[in-house]
């Protein structure tokens, strides 16, 4: 047993944990991460699981990562490169396809082809979009007000906001209330009438939600995954080349050369705590460290409910960590392919075959597979966002060998078998009776698809549970609703990424502004970590 | 032929005659135009025949603006009735006044947990509730105007009221507020009956299911004057007593064709008729759209049409009345139980279930329900020993798919009273009568858009300065002297008064031109 001493620790080697650990010891604090897995990365990983292929197993694409981190950081000197993709499709029962692409006219005469009328209706919805984006931007970035609080900060963060909203006018901020509060299904059905488009705009609505795309507050999250950016290129995704493994590697050397040590290979046991203020980490394998400051990276329901010791923390608080919802919704296929699939309705070589591919054609088709999914099945008729980022990004296969990430929705965590929901109803047999159910979906696009597949890993809500940490296989360690949003982020009182044990910090995408893959949560809790330790200064202005 | 007025009010619902009271009471020559030959909208009583008589749609009173009684002199001989969460496995439960207890009078294993929700809700829900008295509070005029001053005074109230909540209930509030009833629920409570009926409260007559964000609201919506439902004594008429009261003409039996407008003032109304009534100032009741339809889209922006076709109003509720030859049996309930509101849900997961083939153009396999009999607490409704039972049936759709066949109403009936039977056993037996209203059925009877309860969704993106519409949510309706009064203007439906109150009051700060 070795015990060392620490300025700083950080638990969970995810993306947040690197960032954070990288402003910390930058800060010059002498800072460890811990980490179960024999790798890091948490759910931003590139794994080998089958000669000569890499999948990205979790997260998979790349768009929110705050660009102010990647400059802070560096991280393009330790090889990050994110190469945006274009365009998308989804592919219908006859033969057909919508195709999204990002040269405008080509977008509009594929629009027309669907509805002439959905040209203008298009051109509506992204400039609402995009407003809606730029008010939010600024955000992300900055701790969230406490309405509640008379503190200057707070009140600071809350004249921030109004002075945002007010900048709006009248008009417009009327409808960013109705924005922000309305379903992406509503928001869709008054602008458009193919429900071909409709449908390929929605998927964004629900991705990685337990709500469907007329659950109201599925306009936020289309937003959500509308307000990144690869350089600068508004709403843009890309791929990590290397698979999103390459931002954790990145930030991992950028850790390391800034003085951090990673320890993989075991897990938390638990925090340790003496009157009220946490002094250290107890690691499953025996190890103790001592750190004044420890910060978790684990959601928050993991962090409390798991590794906390429920005396050293008010009732109050456990019991809002218990009614925290973490709700598994998605499974994850990576596929090894021996070449491209066909897709008999593209045209040769479409561009659009190197962006998000789907297949679910309506919005009624994607609110059923919501009630599939309350119910404790997975969907029917799934929804998938799958790509082929090997065609732009050949580190990923091997040559004229194709790598497919498949994001499947929804899958619950507690499988309904015989009337009884729990997560231990997965298993081999219905991990496969899911894959051969998107499968069945994805011949849809590629009837050649079963014949194509040299290798698939299938990863269910409990798999990912498992493996990444994360409660329920949730990708954003947290229902993105609006009573888990802002100040209410993980748990009224302590959206400033503090908790109340002194010294114990949340670094995870339980906090504001949430989870995929932004590094925003841990970039916000490093500030505020070097702020409450008199090092506010060392933080860099930009993330500020 | 032609009539002058200072005011016309088109609908003699309840909203509307809440407006025409509160301007004839100002000594404003009110005339009320309704197209049913009845004045009460969606609060009438209907004669059944064979000596029974009845609530036809809204059954009972339960968050009437106590500003709106005193604005109008309208007063109801109210009796409070209990709320009854029926249980398949027979132990009903009870809920009176905030308390919870087994219908048999015995503890309840969860009342604890539930009166300090409802304690919670009822204290959030009066905080909502003075927002019901005034317009919507809207903060983007800022400082530009006296008007707008004084909202902002408002809202600094609310905040101050907020605030006086205290640190721990305030931030349950503002985390409670915009968050979903299922979800809410559960964490305090086991799903059940008692669930199930907060649940079924918070959606009734909305397309929305309990696990569906906003539901706290809708919920709390209908707490904003305490949460005892009542019965009114001899029904609603008290609305249209007040109006004739007060000096109002009511004019029933012929509708408005349009609203008469000359560079950008009405003028007055045109009815069905031909007759011209002209007056400076026109009040709506009916829904958002159709009161744009009634002037012509033509005086609106192209953006204020957009947002008014696109109001979601599809309503979900259907209502059952029967004429009973007798009490029904109702195992596990005293008789002043058996005169409550009779929930049947059992469960919230029951009713999220019930909500989603409303989505895809069904009706409920297994509807959810509040069942009334309010001859058992005003003998005066029925002769010969009969009995009204009003029911409120969940989910139904507006238009199913394949419209509604005969056959489809059949099923949906023989659906609804197989539901109830299953608490009152042998009471297709007793059944004289039996009327049952489609949510379209309902929106011919009175106009109500969608047949929605509500005149539109309540969802968050529908209520306060959105409602109905982002831009007009102040009353005053795009032209010069044009106001809506009905339930699709701020704060909403249910029989409260308020929207017609405040509308009325608008008008009168605006005045009148001669």
């Amino acid at each position: 047993m070795t015990v060392q001493t620490y300025d700083a620790i950080i638990v969970g080697a995810g993306h947040n944990g690197l960032t954070t650990g990288c402003y910390l010891a930058k800060a010059g604090l002498k800072t460890l991460i811990v980490e179960k897995n024999d790798w890091i990365g948490g759910a931003a990983v590139s794994r080998s699981l089958h000669e000569g292929w890499t999948y990205s197993n979790c997260s998979y694409v790349c768009s929110l990562l705050r660009r102010e981190i990647v400059r802070d950081l560096e991280l393009p000197r330790f090889g990050l490169q994110v190469i945006p993709y274009e365009g998308g499709a989804t592919f219908t029962r006859d033969n057909d396809y919508f195709a999204y692409m990002s040269d405008h006219n080509a977008l509009e005469r594929e629009i027309a082809r669907h509805s002439p009328r959905d040209v203008d209706a298009y051109a509506r919805f992204s400039q609402t979009v995009m407003r809606q984006c730029r008010f939010i931007r600024p955000f992300l970035l900055r701790n969230a007000p406490d309405p509640t609080s008379l503190h200057p900060r707070d009140l600071g963060e809350l004249a921030f906001l109004v002075k945002q909203a007010h900048g709006l006018g009248a008009k417009e901020l009327g409808e960013t209330i109705r924005f922000w509060t309305m379903s992406i299904g509503d928001f869709l059905d008054e602008h458009f009438e193919s429900d071909l488009i409709k449908a390929h705009l929605a998927g964004s609505g629900i991705i990685g939600t337990g709500l469907g795309v007329y659950s109201p507050g599925t306009a936020y999250v289309l937003l959500h995954h509308y307000m990144g950016d690869v350089d600068g290129a508004i709403g843009a995704w890309g791929f990590a080349r290397g698979g999103m493994g390459a931002i954790s590697r990145a930030l991992g050397l950028a850790f390391e050369e800034a003085g951090g040590t990673i320890r993989t290979g075991s897990g938390l046991d638990s925090f340790r705590v003496r009157d009220g203020k946490v002094i250290g980490v107890a690691l499953e394998n025996g190890d103790t460290f001592d750190a004044p400051i420890v910060a978790s990276n684990m959601d928050v329901k993991r962090t409390f409910l798991h590794h906390v010791d429920p005396a050293d923390v008010p009732e109050d608080f456990t019991k809002a960590v218990k009614r925290f919802k973490i709700r598994g919704s998605s499974a994850k296929l990576n596929i090894a392919l021996d070449r491209m699939p066909e897709f008999p309705a593209a045209p040769e070589g479409a561009p659009f075959l190197r962006g998000d591919l789907h297949c679910s054609t309506s919005l009624a088709e994607l609110e059923r597979g919501y009630d599939d999914w309350k119910d404790g099945r997975w969907s029917a008729e799934p929804y998938f966002d799958m790509l082929i980022p090997s065609q732009i990004d050949p580190t990923m296969a091997p040559p004229g060998k194709h790598m497919m990430t498949v994001f499947v929705q929804y899958a619950p965590y507690d499988l309904k078998v015989d009337g009884v929901r729990s997560g231990r109803n997965w298993n081999d047999t219905t991990r496969a009776a899911l894959a051969n159910c998107v499968y069945d979906k994805m011949e849809q696009a590629m009837p050649d698809i079963r014949q194509r597949i040299v290798h698939a890993e299938v990863r269910t809500p409990l798999d990912i549970e498992s493996e990444v940490g994360l409660t329920e296989g949730n990708i954003f360690q947290g229902e993105l609703t609006f009573d888990q949003l802002l100040f209410n982020r993980p748990v009224p009182g302590y959206s400033d990424y503090s908790t109340p044990i002194e010294g114990l910090f949340m670094v995870g995408s339980s906090s504001h502004p949430g989870g995929g893959v932004m590094a925003a949560p841990g970039a916000n809790a490093a500030r505020e970590i070097l702020r409450r330790a008199g090092k506010g200064r060392a933080m860099p202005k930009v993330a500020a | 032929m032609s009539a002058r007025f200072d005011v016309i009010v088109i609908g003699a619902g309840h909203n509307g005659l809440t407006a025409a009271t509160v301007l004839a009471r100002k000594g404003k020559r009110v005339c009320v135009v309704e197209k049913a030959a009845q004045a009460g909208g969606m609060a009438r009583m209907t004669d059944f025949g064979g000596g029974a008589t009845g609530p036809e749609i809204a059954h009972l009173l339960y968050n009437l603006s106590p500003a709106v009684a005193k604005d109008t002199g309208v007063a109801f001989d109210a009796q409070p009735l209990p709320t009854i969460a029926l249980s398949p496995d027979g132990f009903h439960a009870e809920i009176r006044g905030g308390t919870l207890r087994r219908a048999e009078g015995t503890l309840h294993p969860d009342a604890s947990a539930f009166e300090a929700l409802d304690a919670r809700l009822v204290r959030f829900a009066a905080l909502l509730g003075q927002l019901s008295d005034k317009p919507p509070p809207t903060i983007a005029e800022g400082l530009a105007s006296m008007a707008s001053l004084r909202d902002l005074g408002g809202l600094a109230k609310l905040g101050l009221n907020l605030k006086r909540l205290g640190r721990d209930d305030m931030r349950e509030f503002l985390r409670i507020v915009l968050s979903n009833a299922y979800d809410l629920l559960l964490d305090e409570l086991p799903d059940g009956p008692v669930a199930g009926a907060l649940a079924a409260d918070a959606v009734r007559g909305a397309f929305s299911g309990p696990r569906a964000p906003g539901s706290v609201f809708t919920l709390m919506y209908r707490m904003g004057q305490g949460c005892d439902a009542a019965w009114p004594m001899g029904g609603f008429g008290a609305f249209e007593g007040a109006a004739t009261g007060a000096g109002a003409t009511l004019r029933c039996g012929t509708g408005v064709a349009s609203v008469d407008v000359e560079g950008d003032r009405v003028q007055g109304v045109t009815l069905e008729d031909g007759t011209v009534l002209q007056a400076g100032a026109v009040l709506s009741s009916l829904g958002a759209e159709a009161t744009m339809q009634l002037a012509g889209p033509a005086h609106f922006d192209i953006e204020a049409t957009r947002r008014l076709r696109n109001m979601r109003t599809k309503g979900t509720a259907a209502k059952l009345n029967l004429v009973l030859s007798d009490v029904p049996d109702m195992p596990g309930l005293s008789d002043a139980q058996k005169a409550g509101r009779l929930i049947v849900a059992p469960s919230a997961a029951h009713v999220e279930r019930a909500f989603d083939p409303v989505k895809y153009g069904r009706a409920s396999d297994a509807p959810v329900i509040e069942a009334v009999m309010p001859s058992l607490t005003d003998p005066s409704l029925c002769g010969q020993g009969r009995q009204v039972l009003s029911a409120i049936v969940s989910y139904v759709p507006f238009a199913p798919e394949g419209g509604w066949t005969p056959a489809v109403r059949d099923d949906l009936t023989a659906r609804a009273i197989d539901t109830l039977e299953t608490y009152m056993p042998g009471l297709s037996g007793l059944i004289i009568h039996q009327t049952l209203l489609t949510p379209d059925d309902i929106a011919a009877a009175t106009g109500a858009p969608g047949g929605h309860w509500h005149h539109g969704e309540m969802g968050i993106d529908q209520v306060l300065t959105v409602r109905p519409v982002n831009g007009l949510s102040r009353y005053a309706f795009g032209i010069g002297g044009y106001y809506l009064c009905g339930a699709s203007a701020h704060p909403g439906g249910n029989v409260t008064g308020s929207p017609g109150r405040n509308a009325a009051r608008r008008l009168l700060t605006d005045g009148i031109p001669a």
